[in-house]
């Protein structure tokens, strides 16, 4: 495999990651392609990075894409027990 | 030779951030120790001395630490003191607020200070991967503050700006990567002598197109009106005032990697269009922080414009982050006073508060007419020096909008105005604002009169800061 082929999946991945992000109906899943989407930029960072510097970056991408996890998932907690609903149209207090 | 870390008189440049860092512990102290529950007015003050401290020892030199990933010069000490002050403001603002009961107050500061952290670290990092990571730092705290209250409009507006922030931070990370794969180093400055591709090009937009999601420039401002609704008041005086100024700092980074080309032309629409959308938007609403949203739409457009002036243009800049976030801050801190529930105060809420309350009507119509860019109030100059220097650069076009827009946003802004001084009360309404939330108003209203009518000091500070950029 060369890079070329690395940069070209991790394109795909993340393309229909945010894809997926966009049309889905589910806070839940919504979070989920996020966390795609960082680890399909996280592969490319990966694949041509050069030499050390990059693999420094991915291990610091990992913390950042756990802490938003641990963000998101106690935001969709707090969701579930007050809305008693993860479909994003439901979710409808504000105007707009 | 002695490690960097322990060298101090490199370390004296930072020792602002190292405060705040202390000041983040002693935060977490509430958490375990249930007596210290109020000490987070005196955390307050020592952001504020850290400031002042600051303001009058600024390093004379560039200092650059930890291998160039956090370059420490006169523009970061500027803008270190300007997010202090923010945060300062901020908590002043907070510590005004009726607290939800089942929130923990040592929580709420402790994200407040990391979010502040987090700007601090932005605005003086002095490579695109440290701001990427400084920009984390800032954000995620502010989504939980967003959402702190537990009620249906904090968490529905903590919820829409995650999911649409996160969504700008897979878009940054990409271009990273892609820009990591062609620039070795990401530092700024490599990052301007570097090659021009079609590869880069892609790597730079995405990059941008997430810093502007921060920044809120349209078309990736669809969180802003709801995020700054739901948010408690404090908070979406936060959001206005200091994560908007980070934004625009790295996006004002990244314009100036480029002479011309695409990138430029990008620009020139993101800030065309963000003028004329949010100026229009902003008049057909009816909640005040809704206002206050758009209009902070508007000035982020308004910023964008200020670029094009090369260097009078980073002048503006650095003149605008602190007049419109004074402004902002003070308009939020009478919203904060008036308002009954969590969705803030109606525009018509404020009938009859000239005669209520004439001095806090007084104040609110110095924001407005600060925020409209009236003379002599300190937002004409801004808006006037960031429009100059556009001018002086032979974007005519561009400025000529903008001023149009600018008129347009004279009306809501008036509207605003006249209710409170034409309108009779609907309800006798008994308004009982606490001292520090009038303590804050009374200095921002100063602030945005004195910073117009002498606008000397604070601009010659702003030019100094701006050589270093």
């Amino acid at each position: 495999m060369t890079q070329f082929h690395l940069l070209a999946i991790s394109f795909a991945l993340f393309a229909s990651a945010a894809a997926g992000f966009l049309t889905c109906n589910s806070l839940v899943r919504m979070l989920m392609f996020l966390e795609l989407m960082l680890n399909a930029a996280n592969v490319a960072i990966v694949a041509l990075g050069q030499g050390a510097v990059g693999h420094a970056y991915a291990v610091m991408l990992f913390a950042v894409a756990a802490a938003e996890a641990g963000v998101g998932l106690a935001l969709i907690l707090s969701l579930a027990s007050v809305f008693r609903t993860l479909e994003p149209g439901n979710i409808k207090e504000l105007k707009g | 030779m002695t490690p960097e870390i322990l060298d101090f008189t490199a370390n004296s440049a930072a020792l602002p951030l190292m405060l705040l860092i202390a000041g983040l512990l002693i935060l977490l102290l509430p958490l375990f120790v249930r007596r210290l529950n109020g000490a987070q007015g005196f955390i307050a003050a020592g952001a504020l001395i850290a400031m002042a401290f600051f303001f009058r020892r600024p390093p004379a030199a560039e200092v650059a630490l930890f291998n160039g990933a956090l370059v420490l010069n006169p523009l970061s000490a500027y803008l270190w003191a300007f997010a202090t002050a923010a945060l300062g403001l901020v908590v002043l603002l907070s510590l005004a607020r009726q607290a939800a009961p089942d929130e923990s107050q040592g929580e709420y500061y402790f994200l407040l200070f990391m979010a502040a952290i987090g700007l601090m670290v932005l605005v003086a990092a002095g490579d695109l991967f440290t701001a990427f990571i400084a920009l984390e730092l800032l954000s995620l705290p502010v989504y939980a503050l967003a959402g702190i209250r537990r009620s249906k409009p904090g968490l529905e507006a903590a919820y829409k700006y995650f999911m649409l922030g996160a969504f700008g931070s897979g878009m940054t990370v990409l271009g990273i990567a892609v820009l990591n794969a062609l620039y070795p180093a990401l530092s700024f400055a490599a990052l301007k002598a570097g090659p021009a591709s079609p590869l880069a090009l892609a790597g730079f937009l995405l990059v941008i197109s997430g810093f502007a999601f921060k920044t809120a420039l349209v078309p990736f401002h669809m969180w802003v009106p709801d995020a700054y609704e739901g948010a408690p008041t404090p908070v979406a005086a936060f959001m206005g005032a200091a994560v908007k100024a980070g934004g625009v700092i790295v996006l004002w980074r990244l314009f100036h990697l480029f002479d011309g080309g695409p990138v430029i032309r990008i620009f020139w629409w993101l800030a065309a269009i963000t003028v004329t959308f949010a100026n229009l938007a902003a008049l057909a609403q009816s909640g005040l922080k809704r206002l206050l949203a758009y209009s902070s739409v508007a000035h982020a457009g308004y910023l964008a414009v200020a670029f094009f002036g090369g260097r009078q243009g980073a002048e503006a800049v650095l003149y605008y982050l602190p007049v419109y976030a004074m402004a902002t801050i003070g308009a939020f801190a009478v919203a904060a006073a008036l308002e009954t529930d969590e969705k803030g105060p109606r525009i018509e809420d404020l009938a009859g508060l000239a005669k209520a309350r004439p001095w806090l009507a007084g104040a609110m119509a110095a924001f407005m007419f600060s925020l409209a860019g009236v003379p002599p109030l300190a937002g004409f100059f801004a808006k006037f020096y960031a429009f100059a220097g556009a001018v002086n650069s032979g974007y005519t076009g561009l400025v000529v909008l903008a001023v149009i827009m600018s008129a347009v946003s004279m009306y809501y802004y008036l509207k605003v105005t006249v209710v409170m001084y034409m309108k009779p009360a609907a309800s006798e309404q008994v308004y009982e604002a606490p001292g520090l939330a009038e303590a804050v108003i009374a200095l921002m209203a100063a602030g945005v009169l004195l910073a117009g009518v002498f606008s000397k000091p604070l601009l010659a500070i702003a030019s100094n800061a701006a050589r270093y950029f």
